[in-house]
């Protein structure tokens, strides 16, 4: 007990004695340990937050029916199936033939706000459908027609298994342009409940878009689900997104995977060659008390535990910097909270303690295995 | 005198200089290496997003919706391109960022079993000598990466013997029951042909109950020789900002200064104008799905690139700073002795200051190449490709080494000029 208390005051007391120089050895153990820390924490998130970036391709998965077409209550049990955080956006669509002007055009029916979640590159000069009576027009068809917003159009319906001539119609009010440089351009989009209204049927669909943030394995594994769920609906992966996503995604982790490793590899060299300056600095001391007879063994063991204990106080100032630079980068590049993983903080006390340890303890052992008189000359 | 004191101290004290030099070399190399990588995640990545196919459709001016609307039928001029002008593609301003494009052309042809299939025709891997003297294989092998071949190969358009050859959707090929190596008859709208089925692909989408064949293959069956559909083109873009947009909407509504700085920056937009400019009657689109993401994401990774280098240099930083104090610290009998025997303040500093500077180019210069090669195994092992060298990370690292140098070292200096040289000598510090 009376010995180790010594020891404990005779390493804090040369902590506090040399001060200057042992904040110095600190600082560089505390910046290591913050690359690290940091650098880790963001290499493990950068997977999950850039998938959440890689949305903005929009849908990823796909339902539609076995046969044909499948029924809203199908839809709303396949979309349990997926977990809720991991749905981005879900856009039902029903596809019916209209008319304009008497000429035909495809009406899709929608779920607005989902559209808008699933599909964040459709851009709308204008503004989105907020409610029913409303429509938006694909670039092409509004060109076509010649339409402008906040202009009203007819759309009409010929009901295909009634025995009526007459034409249903429809009169909406423009609120949009859809400008998207694909196939959506030659489409008029509508809320699902006016199609409803114009064609008579409903609950029916024909298509439903999904924008799930998850890899492809996931992926797989929630279409799975999704078709053990509701028999009705059959569900795919959109092989472009998917595809291009696994490939860009492991490039990027590899990217900075390799350049934690090279940063790490050189700031931990950083800290070892300060240790040992900070050691070498010392032989003096070693000498001297070797001279008034201490023990090789005692020797090694107080300078050991001192800069271990540095490592372990660096390692703890790091991990919180660590945290705050990882937070920060998060905010900053994809402004939402880091996901903090709690292994990394023993983790990396353990990696200083062990780096500063193995830094100095080869210049302690050549300073005891000098003859102490030669040290204490200068020589 | 004084070349010969530095000399000594170099020759003398040779580990600790080494030792300095070791840590600047270190901290430059990190600076580097993190600089190269930064600079150049952005051209990586964006050649990684090709990945997602084309950028930018071009579809003839007469809108491809009219003639669906009306079913014109007969009389199509003006709703084709034409493929002679093809390779005016590659000579627009930005034709150094087009890395591929494709011509389409689609028809409908019936198969043996009565039924109507969708056949496209287009470039597989089109070789072009391009008069740049580069060459260039483009075409939807690399354009529709994310085709699982189920059967066979991709179909190599150097390399086919047979005349008419052609690749089939997965769906369409299980519905018909057709192997890679089989022969299908099918019968366009002006000539039928057998065709020689090379591979089966899965696409995940419609294109699964379609043909794709070689452009020529399919303009002989629809009797459109010369004539294509659409063009799809995958360019290296910049991400759109105001100036892009407004660009976008109206190129005329610019400044002359403004419309410059549009028609030579490589935005999506300014790219689709070049193209239209080349191609008679078109009208050359953006792909918002792809050009929107790809924008977004090349910023984040940016973004995250620049914040994690700043880190890394902040850390070599600072570890450089750390051991130059450190070792001029350790030098105060020395200095002490100096000023004991007389020397000016001026001196001593300047002597201990060429020591150290000497050291720090030395390491500076070791120390970039080292961080040019790991910027290297990074490029290798991540992209397969070399990073390459900006001349702006030169005086980046130089001023980088110099100031640090200078930080860790002037504090210290005046620290030991303030202490009487009796205290030092004597060691009672």
């Amino acid at each position: 007990m009376k010995r180790s208390s010594m020891y404990l005051r005779m390493i804090t007391a040369s902590l506090m004695r040399r001060r200057s120089r042992m904040l110095v050895a600190l600082l560089s153990i505390a910046i290591g340990a913050t690359i690290l820390s940091g650098l880790v924490t963001v290499y493990y998130d950068v997977p999950r937050q850039m998938g959440a970036q890689f949305r903005s391709y929009g849908a990823n998965l796909i339902m539609t029916g076995t046969d044909g077409a499948f029924t809203t209550e199908d839809m709303a049990k396949g979309l349990a199936a997926v977990p809720a955080d991991a749905l981005v956006g879900a856009a039902p669509f029903r596809y019916e033939n209209v008319r304009i002007h008497e000429h035909p055009v495809v009406a899709a029916g929608t779920d607005m706000a989902g559209a808008m979640a699933t599909n964040p590159f459709w851009r709308v000069e204008g503004e989105w459908c907020s409610s029913d009576g409303q429509l938006l027009v694909g670039k092409q068809i509004a060109e076509s027609f010649r339409l402008k917003t906040g202009e009203t159009l007819t759309l009409s319906y010929t009901p295909e298994n009634t025995e009526a001539a007459e034409d249903v119609t429809l009169d909406l009010t423009i609120t949009g342009i859809l400008d998207t440089g694909g196939s959506e351009e030659e489409y008029v989009y509508l809320s699902l409940h006016d199609l409803e209204t114009l064609t008579g049927e409903a609950g029916t669909l024909d298509v439903c878009e999904l924008s799930v943030q998850a890899q492809a394995e996931e992926l797989k594994q929630y279409a799975g689900q999704i078709s053990n769920a509701a028999p009705g609906i059959s569900a795919h992966l959109v092989k472009r997104v998917t595809a291009s996503e696994t490939t860009v995604l492991s490039k990027l982790q590899a990217l900075v995977l390799l350049v934690t490793v090279v940063v790490l590899a050189l700031t931990m060299i950083c800290v070892a060659t300060t240790m040992t300056a900070v050691v070498t600095e010392r032989r003096k001391e070693i000498g001297l008390r070797k001279a008034i007879g201490a023990s090789d063994k005692s020797i090694i063991t107080e300078f050991m535990g001192e800069s271990m204990l540095l490592g372990g106080l660096g390692g703890i100032l790091g991990a919180g910097l660590g945290f705050v630079f990882a937070q920060q980068v998060s905010l900053r590049v994809f402004s939402s909270d880091i996901r903090f993983q709690w292994l990394i903080v023993p983790v990396t006390i353990a990696v200083c303690i062990i780096v500063t340890g193995l830094s100095s303890v080869l210049p302690i052992r050549s300073a005891t295995e000098v003859d102490p008189a030669l040290v204490l000359k200068g020589e | 005198m004084f070349l010969r004191m530095i000399r000594g101290t170099l020759l003398r004290q040779w580990k600790k200089m080494l030792m300095i030099a070791f840590t600047i070399a270190l901290g430059a190399s990190l600076a580097s290496a993190m600089l190269s990588v930064m600079l150049d995640v952005g051209d990586k990545m964006n050649q990684e997003l090709k990945t997602y196919g084309a950028n930018i459709t071009v579809v003839p001016k007469a809108s491809s919706v009219l003639n669906d609307l009306y079913d014109v039928e007969g009389d199509t001029s003006g709703t084709y391109l034409r493929e002679d002008e093809l390779g005016k593609i590659k000579t627009i301003f930005w034709a150094f960022n087009i890395v591929d494009y494709a011509p389409f052309v689609s028809t409908q042809a019936d198969l043996p079993d009565g039924s109507e299939v969708k056949l496209t025709g287009s470039w597989f891997n089109h070789h072009m000598e391009l008069p740049t003297g580069e060459t260039l294989d483009a075409g939807i092998c690399s354009m529709r990466s994310w085709w699982e071949i189920t059967d066979g190969t991709w179909l190599d358009e150097q390399t086919m013997t047979e005349e008419h050859s052609a690749m089939i959707g997965a769906a369409l090929a299980e519905r018909l029951g057709i192997h890679a190596g089989d022969t299908l008859h099918v019968d366009g709208t002006e000539a039928a042909l057998d065709l020689h089925i090379v591979g089966v692909y899965d696409a995940g989408g419609d294109e699964d109950e379609q043909i794709y064949a070689p452009l020529h293959t399919t303009q002989t069956l629809a009797g459109l020789d010369g004539k294509i559909d659409s063009i799809e083109v995958s360019a290296l873009t910049t991400p759109d900002n105001e100036l892009a947009e407004r660009a976008a909407k109206d190129p005329s509504s610019l400044t002359v200064s403004q419309y410059e700085i549009w028609y030579c920056t490589a935005y999506a937009s300014s790219i689709c104008y070049q193209i239209q400019e080349v191609i008679t009657d078109s009208v050359a689109a953006p792909v918002r799905q792809v050009a929107d993401s790809e924008g977004a994401i090349l910023e984040k990774t940016q973004l995250l690139m620049i914040l994690i280098t700043i880190l890394s240099l902040i850390g070599a930083a600072l570890g450089i700073c750390n051991l130059v104090t450190a070792s001029v610290m350790e030098r105060s009998s020395e200095i002490g002795l100096m000023k004991a025997i007389g020397a000016q303040n001026g001196a001593v500093s300047g002597l201990v200051l060429t020591e150290i500077f000497l050291t720090a180019i030395f390491g500076g210069v070791l120390g970039f190449f080292a961080g040019f090669g790991f910027a290297q195994i990074i490029g290798h092992t991540v992209f397969g490709s070399a990073i390459s060298l900006k001349p702006m990370v030169i005086p980046i690292t130089a001023v980088l080494v110099v100031l640090v140098t200078l930080a860790g070292s002037i504090p210290a200096i005046r620290m030991l000029l303030r202490l009487r040289p009796a205290e030092v000598l004597h060691g009672g510090h």
